[in-house]
């Protein structure tokens, strides 16, 4: 076996610049999957350095190694068992404080660590002075200063690591001293754990069930149920001490020497003023410009994706269409030409038409939001309202995702942070028109009633997103659970690491979409040249004719619309015969057709993102729910609308 | 507004005006366990005895921004209704 293989960790609070300095360290050798049944992502690359072979693990933004989310749970988990050669520990030396509060917390891991203080630009432009040689002597940790936007220090850095693998520290690295009284607790615990084989390190464990950590719990439960009384019994002691819980003395404990060495290591070298940066975060969140910043920046946002996403789009099929008279003379057009060109090609077609233009851009400005810091700021704003739905404003980002296409929204979810939560905002997210619904609403409504009646619709599909939103909140078991986000300070993103991100998303997208598509299509081909279509269309004719009042063949043209929605509208002029649908459709039959259509189903696709997230039964239920509840508004949009139009 | 001036009297974090500061006492918890949140709020450095600036809420009942410890966080309305703090007088 090659012996020079090793495993580097990088961990860290959220926005510390953890992702710029993996994408430096990795290029473009990585790898993005999930941890084994979690829906925490795993980022990994490789690197080759000074003959090794270097593994490197990209643990989520963190705040803390407890129980509070699935993350923090994953990432000590991580450390403790896969037991990394190191850790890089990234640091934002411009809010070292709460930085180091996460340090103390590796320590107590007992993992070999280095300390990567990033951000030393942002903090020099705050006034703060980090002595480095200062910090690495009270943590007892290499310290090495980065800028990782501008790629400072990333090579000694890793030489540092390697150097420290290759020293092989003194196992012992120093922990927090705690106040007497827990430090004397600790050691009894530790005591009676001595013979108790623990995946953690013995203080780390005794440190936890002081804190009352779950996981922790469950575990000593299992190993010796004693030990775990005994550690109640010493909580109450240190609680009835302090006049607070354990756990709050504890973490207070840890954040006082967190804060003693932040201190210690820092000099706040100019006054404290009010710097370009602050006075872009308190116009971008005040109450009035605020808000104008947020429309106008997200009017601004889809009206270019639109555009360029409409160009781009009518471009890349006009030249991939160019390819059928090849296919023609390739495989005939009989059954299997027919086939493979109207059910696989276009399928694809269809696909790349959609990804390339629309979810590509879309990618890039949502990673130069989220990295700038306005993402956050957008949470700020929309908090109270996303409140009405009993959600945060952190998701009103996947929402806002879902305008432009529901499968990336529906990922999205992932930044709530809980399970519950992630359900609840997906749910909402594939209500939200997509822009291939906006293509019907558009190019039907729009386009034949006028622009006001799209924007009722619009306005409608809000509504109802309002209130199904709270229905799901009333009726899906959990507390909610309020924002705690933290606003970094604004900041110029590195473009490498956005272009990384957007093309690990798109390949994501690609790979639970296409197959999908083309699958589908070639599915309803096969329907169509067996003549399948029209029997079908009979079927479902007392939903669609008597009760929703529309043509018997807008019955298939809905089902085509769940590989892609648009495609309803699509099939819609190809069926009639017509793309006048003046001709064809009435005025009420056209709102109540892009009723259904918006609301009917999410896609094919979102449907997978939905599986992938939540398991089979969930979206199931999500998908059967949105095709009742359409076509129950469907038939009361169509008996109120005859009344009055 | 009789309470504001009382002094040393815990208040919720939603009593203090922009630009005021505050010193956390304690957190009330919710209903149910309710630890969750309440340990996510330490780990942000909202311990007790943390000194609490209030920088400003959004409209119409939206979250609070502050600065603690050095770092801004914005907090649901819920949640600061939940940190009670000393107000500090200059």
């Amino acid at each position: 076996m090659n012996k020079k293989k090793l495993l580097i960790a990088l961990a860290g609070n959220a926005n510390v610049g953890k992702s710029v300095i993996f994408n430096h360290l990795t290029g473009l050798h990585q790898h993005i999957g999930n941890w084994p049944g979690k829906t925490v992502e795993r980022v990994e690359g490789t690197l080759h350095f000074k003959g090794y072979t270097i593994d490197v693990v990209d643990l989520p933004g963190i705040y803390s190694l407890s129980t509070y989310s699935l993350e923090e749970l994953v990432s000590r988990k991580y450390i403790a068992v896969e037991r990394p050669d190191i850790v890089i520990n990234v640091v934002d030396a411009s809010v070292l404080e709460r930085n180091l509060f996460f340090t103390l917390q590796l320590m107590e891991l007992e993992t070999p660590l280095v300390i990567a203080l990033n951000q030393m630009d942002i903090a020099k432009s705050k006034g703060i002075k980090v002595d480095i040689k200062k910090l690495e002597q009270l943590l007892g940790v290499p310290v090495m200063p980065t800028v990782a936007v501008k790629g400072v220090g990333i090579a000694k850095l890793l030489d540092k690591a390697i150097e420290t693998i290759e020293k092989k520290p003194a196992k012992k690295q120093s922990h927090v001293t705690y106040g007497e009284e827990v430090e004397e607790k600790i050691g009894k615990l530790v005591e009676k754990m001595k013979n108790v084989q623990l995946v953690y390190p013995p203080i780390y464990v005794a440190i936890k069930l002081l804190e009352g950590d779950e996981e922790i719990e469950r575990e000593i439960q299992r190993l010796d149920p004693q030990i775990l009384d005994i550690a109640k019994k010493l909580a109450g002691e240190i609680e009835l001490i302090h006049g607070h819980c354990c756990s709050t003395v504890i973490t207070s404990e840890r954040y006082e020497v967190a804060g003693c060495i932040a201190r210690a290591a820092q000099m706040l070298v100019s006054p404290i003023k009010l710097t370009k940066v602050e006075r872009l975060h308190n116009f971008t969140t005040h109450r009035v410009t605020g808000y104008l910043t947020l429309i106008l920046s997200l009017l601004l946002i889809f009206y270019s994706i639109f555009t360029f996403g409409d160009y781009t789009s009518g471009l890349l099929s006009d030249m991939l269409y160019v390819l059928e008279p090849l296919f023609a003379s390739a495989f005939g057009t009989e059954l299997v030409g027919n086939l493979i060109w109207g059910g696989v090609m276009e399928g694809l077609i269809a696909g790349i038409t959609i990804v390339l233009p629309y979810i590509i851009p879309f990618y890039l400005i949502l990673y130069f939001l989220e990295n700038s810091g306005y993402l956050s700021r957008i949470a700020f704003l929309m908090d109270n309202v996303m409140h009405k739905m009993g959600l945060h404003g952190k998701a009103f980002i996947p929402m806002m995702l879902g305008f432009g296409c529901n499968v990336p929204a529906c990922l999205g979810c992932r930044i709530m942070e809980t399970q519950r939560e992630r359900l609840l905002a997906a749910f909402v997210t594939t209500l939200v028109p997509c822009a291939a619904t906006t293509v019907i609403i558009l190019g039907l409504v729009g386009d034949y009633l006028g622009i006001q009646w799209a924007l009722a619709l619009y306005i409608f599909n809000l509504l109802i997103i309002l209130v199904l939103g709270r229905l799901a909140f009333k009726v899906v078991p959990g507390e909610p659970t309020a924002l705690i986000m933290e606003m970094h300070d604004y900041r110029w993103p590195h473009m490498k690491t956005i272009l990384k991100q957007t093309w690990f998303r798109v390949a994501e997208f690609i790979k639970i979409a296409f197959p999908l598509i083309i699958v589908g299509s070639l599915v309803l081909k096969l329907a169509e040249v067996s003549g399948l279509l029209e029997p079908i269309a009979a079927v479902l004719s007392p939903v669609t004719v008597v009760w929703l009042g529309l043509p018997a063949i807008t019955g298939i043209t809905l089902i085509f619309g769940v590989l892609r929605k648009e495609l309803s509208l699509v099939m819609l002029a190809a069926l009639l015969g017509t793309s006048n649908f003046a001709q064809v459709l009435t005025p009420v039959q056209m709102l109540v057709f892009t009723l259904v259509a918006m609301f009917y189903i999410p896609c094919i696709a979102t449907i997978a993102a939905l599986v992938k997230e939540f398991g089979w039964k969930k979206s199931l239920f999500i998908t059967v729910f949105e095709i009742g509840f359409a076509i129950v508004l469907g038939g009361v949009a169509f008996r109120l609308l005859t009344l009055v139009m | 507004m009789e309470k504001r001036n009382t002094g040393r009297i815990k208040v919720p974090l939603t009593v203090l005006r922009k630009g005021e500061v505050g010193t956390v006492v304690s957190i009330s918890g919710g209903h149910g366990k309710g630890g969750g949140f309440e340990k996510r709020l330490m780990d942000m450095g909202l311990t007790p005895g943390t000194r609490v600036t209030v920088v400003k809420s959004a409209p119409f009942h939206g979250p609070f921004e502050v600065i603690v410890r050095g770092s801004r966080l914005a907090l649901g309305r819920g949640m600061a209704e939940r940190i009670l703090v000393e107000i500090e007088h200059k």
